[in-house]
């Protein structure tokens, strides 16, 4: 697995020699599946329903020891089960360590969803949905991608008070590996060149206003993608003082990217998303205005 | 007093005592390094910090404030942290003074310590207690629209308090002249960074004054961690400053073990140092790609940014997380190294060692980058050990701090840090390199380009010596007793990070304070483009690369 790296490229002693480079770029980024090591942290994942006996002392223990609240005992006369909400998760793997046999760890991530309730699983009814969805949606970008991409994206990107993970792995997403800008995606310098925001952090208190004026700055028809687990709901810094718990408060989210932070696989499933709804919010702007 | 263990501390105790004897109430030791000073009066508190900075040279690291108005001692308490290195000592001197209840201000060491203004301005803030005779009081870490009467790290603040907004406008300094113009930049900027706000004056294109305006990231991560478990507040430290990961957990999680008085297995501490090098590896390779995108070299930065990529790929192979996220647990680490995934890391490592040299060499040989480089963003020695800088920063001004030798921890000890402190003639060699380093973009660069072979050597050294045994070891919890407390730090790709951290009941977090390598840093940008032009800004700040989440916390 770990060889999978060891690709030489030709690196240049003289000018000449730059003309020489081979091509380092993936070239299907979303099926580029076999770099993800077998040991990344990209899902939580429920390997079984449980019962409601042993549900009681183990939920208490996993919602314990789970730092920002994702995971919560969901008690209906029916039945009790344990729910997951991905937009809190931070991937931290302590609820794998307390329950190894109910929870295990995937390296698929997350994936990017329109609205927040996609985001909630739950330990009974979804077991195996997570591990499936993400092949789905990434054989559904993948027509998407080719039907949509017409038309080149200008991104804007927006820290409303991240950690900086996120903007690390935003940055990856223009080096030569992913090179996204073959796609016909690229980030510009302002909002008022902008399709979409890519919005991270949770929006601390001191970013909220300056968030607000980014957004309004930005033409219609226009996608916010919240980046990250603390623009989808503030995760490790929550509600406080200084932050507002997510970006949805300040501005309003068309895509949401849980992660910590999402891979650039993961950023660049939400910028898919992101494009296949664009056409519908043009479509709504032009209706709005005929009336 | 009981005799000391540590020879540093005890040359120190006597000239304290004999000097300053009548305004201290106790002179005590704890945590192997740690001399603790506590004074009578809070009014002596200047006198003796300004003494301990000029005759002793220690290096202002800290000032923590912490309020302890509900347990024994019933105040606010400010604690001034000095870092002494001189002769090899390893030792930081804590001066320990109480403010009273009624009292809401405390004597300002600015004037005599420079490095202390933007800590007094941060206590101003976060607590309410203004800093008598700091010229600057105005709010830094909360926005002027926070009202006034409100101190977060009050105990009796609640953190999910939510104040309205008040119209204040914030005093930025102002230059007039004819032809003297103002050009705000940010929060938001053109390129994917995080948010400040730089206020420049300028004549023509050339930089007057330059004021920042930080704290946009501000998540109240210190008061986040009061009442948390020791756990929790892990996942918090992390996530300090994401590139910095490695360095603030192993900062946090010694200042934990430093209380516990536990003991580290080998094996534990030698895969903190191959984390905190691995980490150290990507982050100077993304800045070396940054400078040369700002030079505006593209082939030179597509190129390092390929090595940054293939370092963060064996990060995660390595450890699950591209980031170096949860490598770190109090008592050891959580992610084991095999022998055979460490033979493949030092195979691929030394492949982009390889490579890096090459693409090093090439812009060596670019006469246009090198030009670009050199007398640009110039970090003025004087003005750097003045406001107790650190790090590359440091280091590229002739400082020679570097907390992996000055205070080792982790496994450092047995280290050489560099090549360069081998034996005596280079030990005098590198002194001489030392002074001559200019503090310019091009010293930043070189020293970046240093480190990144330094710590591929550390990684391979450890690696090819790694001590059978476990990983972890468990914390005797019976130690982490209330209200002890313990100071942490690292040597984190930027510089020094030092969190203190107090324990409360219930083992849970009553105080965390934590200072990362930007907070002392971001100062020194204000100094450094002095000479320069505006264009040259993003190349002095590129080449800086300090952390706005790390500084804002």
């Amino acid at each position: 697995m770990i060889r999978n790296i060891l690709k030489k490229g030709i690196f240049a002693k003289t000018s000449r020699d730059i003309l020489n480079s081979k091509v380092e770029t993936i070239r299907n980024l979303l099926e580029d599946t076999d770099v993800i090591p077998t040991n990344y942290r990209g899902s939580v994942i429920f390997t079984k329903p449980v019962e409601q006996s042993a549900t009681e002392g183990i939920a208490a223990a996993l919602t314990d020891v789970c730092a920002t609240k994702a995971l919560s005992i969901k008690a209906t006369p029916e039945e009790t089960c344990i729910t997951l909400d991905r937009s809190k998760c931070i991937l931290c793997g302590r609820c794998r360590e307390t329950a190894p046999d109910l929870i295990v760890i995937g390296n698929k991530f997350n994936p990017p969803v329109k609205s927040k309730p996609e985001m909630i699983v739950s330990s009974t009814a979804q077991a195996q949905l997570a591990q499936k969805s993400v092949e789905e949606t990434r054989i559904e970008l993948k027509t998407r991608l080719q039907r949509t991409l017409g038309r080149s994206l200008a991104v804007r990107e927006v820290d409303s008070g991240s950690c900086n993970g996120c903007e690390v792995e935003v940055t990856a997403l223009n080096n030569p590996y992913y090179d996204i800008e073959r796609f016909g995606i690229y980030f510009v310098a302002s909002p008022r060149h902008a399709d979409v925001l890519l919005v991270t952090g949770p929006s601390s208190r001191n970013m909220e206003i300056a968030l607000q004026r980014t957004y309004k700055a930005t033409p219609e028809p226009k996608i916010v993608i919240a980046v990250g687990t603390c623009a989808c709901s503030g995760g490790i810094f929550g509600d406080t003082y200084a932050t507002t718990g997510g970006i949805d408060k300040v501005v309003p989210v068309d895509v949401y990217v849980s992660g910590c932070p999402p891979r650039p696989q993961a950023l660049l499933s939400g910028l898919l998303l992101a494009v296949d709804k664009l056409p519908s919010k043009a479509q709504s702007r032009i209706d709005k205005e005929k009336k | 007093m009981s005799s000391s263990i540590n020879n540093g501390i005890s040359k120190y105790t006597s000239t304290i005592t004999e000097k300053f004897g009548e305004h201290v109430e106790s002179i005590n030791e704890a945590n192997r390094n740690e001399m603790h000073i506590t004074l009578r009066q809070l009014d002596s508190a200047p006198r003796i910090c300004e003494y301990i900075y000029s005759e002793f040279h220690g290096r202002l690291s800290t000032i923590v404030c912490s309020d302890e108005r509900r347990v024994a001692n019933g105040r606010f308490m400010l604690r001034y942290v000095f870092s002494m290195s001189d002769d090899g000592n390893d030792v930081f001197i804590v001066v320990t003074a109480k403010i009273d209840q009624h009292n809401s201000s405390f004597p300002s060491i600015a004037l005599q310590i420079p490095a202390a203004f933007l800590y007094e301005r941060e206590i101003n803030d976060m607590f309410g207690l203004t800093p008598q005779g700091n010229p600057d009081v105005r709010p830094l870490v909360l926005h002027e629209d926070w009202p006034s009467g409100a101190f977060p790290l009050r105990k009796d603040f609640d953190i999910s308090t939510k104040m309205p907004r008040e119209h204040k406008e914030y005093r930025f300094t102002k230059v007039e002249g004819e032809g003297v113009c103002e050009i705000p930049v940010g929060p938001v900027h053109a390129g994917i960074i995080e948010p400040g706000h730089f206020r420049f004056s300028i004549l023509g294109e050339h930089i007057v004054n330059l004021e920042t305006r930080l704290f946009y990231t501000h998540k109240g991560i210190e008061k986040l961690a009061e009442n948390r478990s020791l756990e929790e507040t892990l996942l918090l430290a992390e996530r300090i400053s994401g590139d910095e990961s490695v360095a603030n957990s192993t900062a946090y999680c010694q200042a934990v073990e430093k209380i516990a008085q536990s003991s580290l297995p080998r094996r534990a501490e030698q895969l903190r140092v191959v984390y905190a090098e691995m980490e150290r590896i990507y982050n100077h390779l993304g800045t070396l790609a940054g400078i040369s995108t700002d030079v505006g070299y593209a082939y030179g930065s597509a190129r390092l940014n390929i090595l940054k990529e293939r370092m963060m790929r064996l990060n995660e192979t390595v450890t699950g997380s591209r980031l170096l996220f949860g490598v770190n647990r109090i008592g050891g680490v959580a992610v084991d190294v095999s022998d055979e995934v460490g033979k493949t890391f030092i195979e691929i490592m030394n492949d982009v060692q390889q490579d890096f040299e090459a693409v090093i060499a090439l812009l060596k040989t670019k006469s246009s980058f090198i030009d670009r480089l050199r007398n640009t963003g110039v970090i003025p020695r004087k003005a750097a050990k003045e406001l107790s800088i650190v790090g590359v920063a440091a280091r590229c001004a002739g400082l020679d701090i570097d907390v992996r030798r000055d205070h080792s921890y982790a496994a450092y000890s047995g280290l050489r840090i560099d090549p360069h402190h081998d034996s005596p003639r280079s030990v005098t060699k590198y002194r001489i390199e030392m002074q001559k380093r200019v503090g310019d973009a091009l010293s930043r660069f070189e020293v970046r380009v240093d480190e990144v072979k330094d710590s591929m050597n550390i990684i391979e050294k450890v690696l090819r010596n790694l001590s059978e045994g476990e990983i972890r070891a468990t914390v005797p919890q019976e130690n982490l007793k209330p209200y002890s407390h313990g100071l942490g730090y690292a040597e984190s790709h930027r510089g020094e990070t030092m969190h203190w951290l107090m324990l409360g009941e219930n083992k849970n977090i009553f105080r965390y304070k934590v200072r990362t390598a930007s907070f002392c840093n971001w100062p020194i940008i204000e100094q450094a483009v002095m000479n320069d032009i505006i264009p040259d800004f993003p190349l002095v700040n590129k080449s800086l690369d300090l952390s706005y989440s790390g500084n804002d916390l």
